[in-house]
């Protein structure tokens, strides 16, 4: 079967070569090529075996991880959308519906990145780095469903260029390059990216539509007396819809559940860290805890949350599965690991209940612990470095 | 005693293991010394195309310390020199006479030895050609008698399991491996043997020898991996250490007076005609170690010399060198293969839980194949949780690739015992354990 694609690759290779046609391109056929066939090269020096990984199947793990999500985030935002225009949502149309309006970001996404990467790995004379696989698909699945293909194409666009490829590509990013473009997203386009309205695709203007507050947005809009969690309940978020994920939210990061086996699935083929996932945790639960001491009948309603509430809410799950893992920007060291993501679980919670202008801190705590993952690195194996015998 | 474990490392599952039998090899038509796989050496030739050679016969010499001699494997005439690119001599080969004859040195008798002064022992040797056998870390470089010698590392191990395993090169010798113990006390009272992980029986008889046990995986016998994980000091780093089977050779050389030939190889590998041990003698041509068939070597074979993650790769018709005592031929492994990243892989090797291979119990055909493209470093770690001697190879990469020498000596790049580990793991194929070679060679060659 893959004989007439083996020869069609062989046929159009001397197109590419050094003084063919079609020479500049040669990245784009080498791509193409090595996702059909895993090139035939053996070792030319020590080691003359190799490991069967390549970053092919490393990123392509990652990729699968994130299937619950983006299945469950297509069926939610079908779901979300025939509900607030007072449809009943049975599954078929729910998907169909979501489909409808998540292909779209995606296709954007990957076209209009991969453009970027083909160009900038064609002035390189670089191969295509299997990073933005990931990347492409991470990034749609962090917008609200109702942002313009537009926004999608610049926000990918910054992402890849500013985010990634200026440092010099994939593995030289300081930032997360999805995450970049999220934040870009946010702050240049706040209207497309929060308040109540953007979180449900509304089809039907006619009918009385009935979009709803996110539940960090019902969260913080509760007034101090209250507890957050009768807020959530009356809002219809009891915590079971918050760990399914069936709530209007970003595409693919309302449900815990389907991050959780991605989450799985990664730490089994030890691909994700489960340090920073765990810190990760670890740092919500002890700054929500922290919070509770100080909580008293007049403070804010914040205060008072149970943190596992915190876990489970808006996109720290997400966050903290599929983006503060990235290998490329965090940190390297186990011990700077666990620093990592609990700073990220701290920060997170301290953002959502201290800075009202943000509904969700995950985002910004994992840009902002990105910054640091090298000062962390630093300390951590000056650390380590100390305890070795010298040898000179 | 002292028991060293790597708790890290990595199963290796790898078709084609040698067994333990034991078979005798016919003497070849002809044997060779190969001068340019010797590390460091800057050879100085003594002989010319038709001299007549004995066994033992200084060949060559080391510029650098023309005292090391290097001897003749073979009595009869020299009949061929070939060089290679900017003259380095590849191989001397010689011809074989039906009666060899041999330069008879001195023989010395355990008393001898124990009444003789450590320069004289050390002239002998150096004399006898059997000097070169004794290498000092963290280089590997010929040991240099007139450093001191803060300890010698008697290396019984082969963890990697493409090499001859001590407990057939001990049978039937633990009498002369004690004597080449009685003999390395001359040189250093501080002498370790490692005892090799697992149990073989023959070292049992050698118990009251052994100073270091280990448990783990490959590489966890290598004297660089025992001597960092037992070291108290910094003094201790310029540690010599020497082969099990070399030492054999040692003792030999005393107790006959004679440059000793005889080697005990193996020959492995999945593609290979028999895959055991071989009584032989050294610098045979790779023909005759198992490596063909009625003449004829397994298509698309790569004749690897000296283990498949330190060896070199080598064409059939060269011979096996002075250090050399294992051959194994595997597949190239140049064939593309279609949508791979996506298979499954029960049949795929891997260290890592990427592949349903972990849970295949059997050791797996491994070919030469580099299984995917070069790309960046992305940081995954992979290379940390392999390497033996706590390096961070991701880190100390980058920093060989700045040329910040202090960075990387700071960072452990001369405990590197060079095993290719991380170079094995690294799914962006990065040739790790190359480059600190280089850079460790380049520093080397700025102390010297």
């Amino acid at each position: 079967m893959m004989k007439p694609i083996r020869n069609l690759f062989d046929a159009q290779r001397r197109h590419f070569a050094q003084g063919g046609k079609f020479e500049r391109f040669h990245p784009l056929f080498e791509a193409t090529e090595s996702f059909f066939f895993i090139p035939g090269l053996s070792t030319q020096s020590d080691a003359h075996v190799r490991d069967s990984l390549d970053l092919k199947r490393f990123m392509s793990f990652v990729i699968l991880a994130l299937m619950p999500c983006l299945c469950f985030g297509i069926y939610n935002v079908g779901y979300q959308s025939l509900m607030a225009s007072g449809k009943y949502p049975a599954l078929l149309p729910a998907v169909i519906s979501g489909l409808q309006t998540v292909l779209p970001l995606i296709i954007v996404s990957y076209t209009v990145g991969f453009f970027w990467e083909i160009l900038f790995a064609i002035i390189r004379k670089k191969e295509i780095s299997e990073g933005f696989l990931v990347t492409g698909l991470l990034f749609p699945l962090t917008l609200p469903p109702t942002i313009p293909l537009w926004q999608v194409a610049v926000g990918i666009s910054f992402g890849v260029v500013i985010g990634k490829e200026v440092f010099g590509g994939t593995g030289r990013n300081i930032l997360n390059p999805a995450l970049c473009g999220r934040v870009f997203l946010f702050f240049a386009y706040p209207m497309r990216m929060s308040g109540d309205a953007v979180w449900t695709v509304v089809s039907d203007k006619t009918a009385d539509a009935l979009s709803g507050a996110t539940p960090l947005a019902v969260a913080a809009l509760t007034p101090s007396g209250e507890t957050v969690e009768t807020a959530l309940t009356s809002a219809n978020y009891p915590i079971e819809t918050l760990c399914l994920g069936l709530y209007p939210g970003s595409v693919g990061a309302t449900s815990v559940l389907a991050c959780l086996i991605g989450a799985t699935l990664l730490i089994v083929v030890g691909i994700a860290s489960y340090r920073t996932i765990i810190g990760g945790v670890i740092g919500v639960l002890a700054v929500g805890y922290l919070l509770n001491l100080l909580a008293s009948e007049t403070s804010m309603a914040w205060l008072s949350l149970n943190p596992w509430h915190h876990l489970v809410m808006g996109g720290f799950a997400f966050g903290i599965i599929f983006m503060a893992t990235d290998p490329v920007s965090s940190p390297g060291m186990n011990a700077s690991k666990w620093i990592y993501g609990f700073a990220i679980g701290a920060l997170t919670v301290l953002i959502r209940v201290f800075n009202p202008a943000y509904a969700e801190g995950v985002m910004l705590a994992i840009i902002f612990m990105n910054l640091f993952a090298p000062l962390l690195d630093y300390f951590v194996i000056w650390q380590r470095l100390r305890k070795r015998l010298a040898n000179v | 005693m002292i028991t060293v474990k790597t708790p890290k490392g990595c199963k290796l599952k790898i078709a084609g293991k040698p067994s333990l039998d034991l078979d005798r090899l016919a003497t070849p038509a002809s044997v060779a010394m190969l001068p340019a796989r010797i590390p460091f050496v800057k050879p100085r030739l003594k002989v010319k195309i038709g001299d007549r050679v004995k066994i033992g016969t200084p060949l060559f010499e080391d510029k650098r310390r023309p005292a090391i001699q290097f001897g003749s494997p073979g009595g009869g005439v020299v009949d061929e020199i070939c060089f290679g690119p900017r003259r380095i001599i590849k191989a001397i080969v010689i011809r074989l006479d039906d009666n060899e004859e041999h330069v008879q040195f001195t023989s010395l008798t355990a008393q001898d030895i124990e009444a003789a002064t450590r320069d004289d022992l050390i002239k002998a040797m150096q004399d006898g050609g059997v000097w070169p056998f004794i290498k000092a870390l963290p280089f590997r470089d010929i040991a240099n008698p007139e450093e001191p010698v803060p300890g010698i590392f008697v290396n019984l191990g082969a963890s990697e399991p493409f090499l001859p395993q001590s407990q057939v090169y001990l049978r039937n010798a633990t009498d002369l491996f004690e004597s080449g113990i009685n003999l390395l006390r001359k040189l250093t009272p501080h002498v370790y043997v490692t005892r090799p992980p697992g149990k073989a029986p023959v070292v049992k008889a050698l118990k009251h020898l052994i100073t270091h046990t280990c448990k783990g995986a490959y590489p966890v016998d290598d004297p660089g991996v025992q001597l960092y994980h037992s070291k108290k000091s910094s003094d201790e780093n310029r540690s010599w250490y020497i082969d099990g089977q070399d030492l054999l050779h040692l003792a030999r050389f005393f107790e006959t007076g004679r440059y000793p030939i005889e080697r005990i190889m193996v020959s492995g590998g999945n593609l290979a005609h028999a895959n055991k041990h071989f009584i032989t003698r050294t610098g045979i041509p790779l023909a005759t170690l198992g490596g063909c068939h009625d003449g004829q070597a397994a298509a698309g074979a790569r004749f690897i010399v000296g283990g498949l993650f330190r060896g070199y790769t080598s064409e059939i018709d060269s011979y096996m060198g002075f250090y050399e005592n294992a051959l194994t031929l595997i597949a190239e492994g140049d064939e593309k293969e279609a949508f791979g990243f996506m298979r499954p892989g029960y049949g795929k090797p891997s260290s890592s839980n990427t592949f349903l291979s972990v849970y295949n119990p059997s050791d797996i055909k491994t070919d030469c194949g580099m299984h995917g493209e070069r790309r960046a470093c992305i940081n995954c770690g992979f290379c940390v949780n392999v390497c033996p001697v706590d390096i961070l190879p991701q880190f100390t990469y980058k920093c060989v690739r700045a040329d910040e020498v202090e960075e990387s000596l700071a960072n452990g790049l001369l405990d590197c015992v060079e095993c290719s580990l991380c170079t094995y793991v690294c799914p962006s194929k990065i040739e790790l354990c190359a480059r600190f070679k280089q850079a460790k060679e380049a520093y080397y060659k700025e102390l010297t």
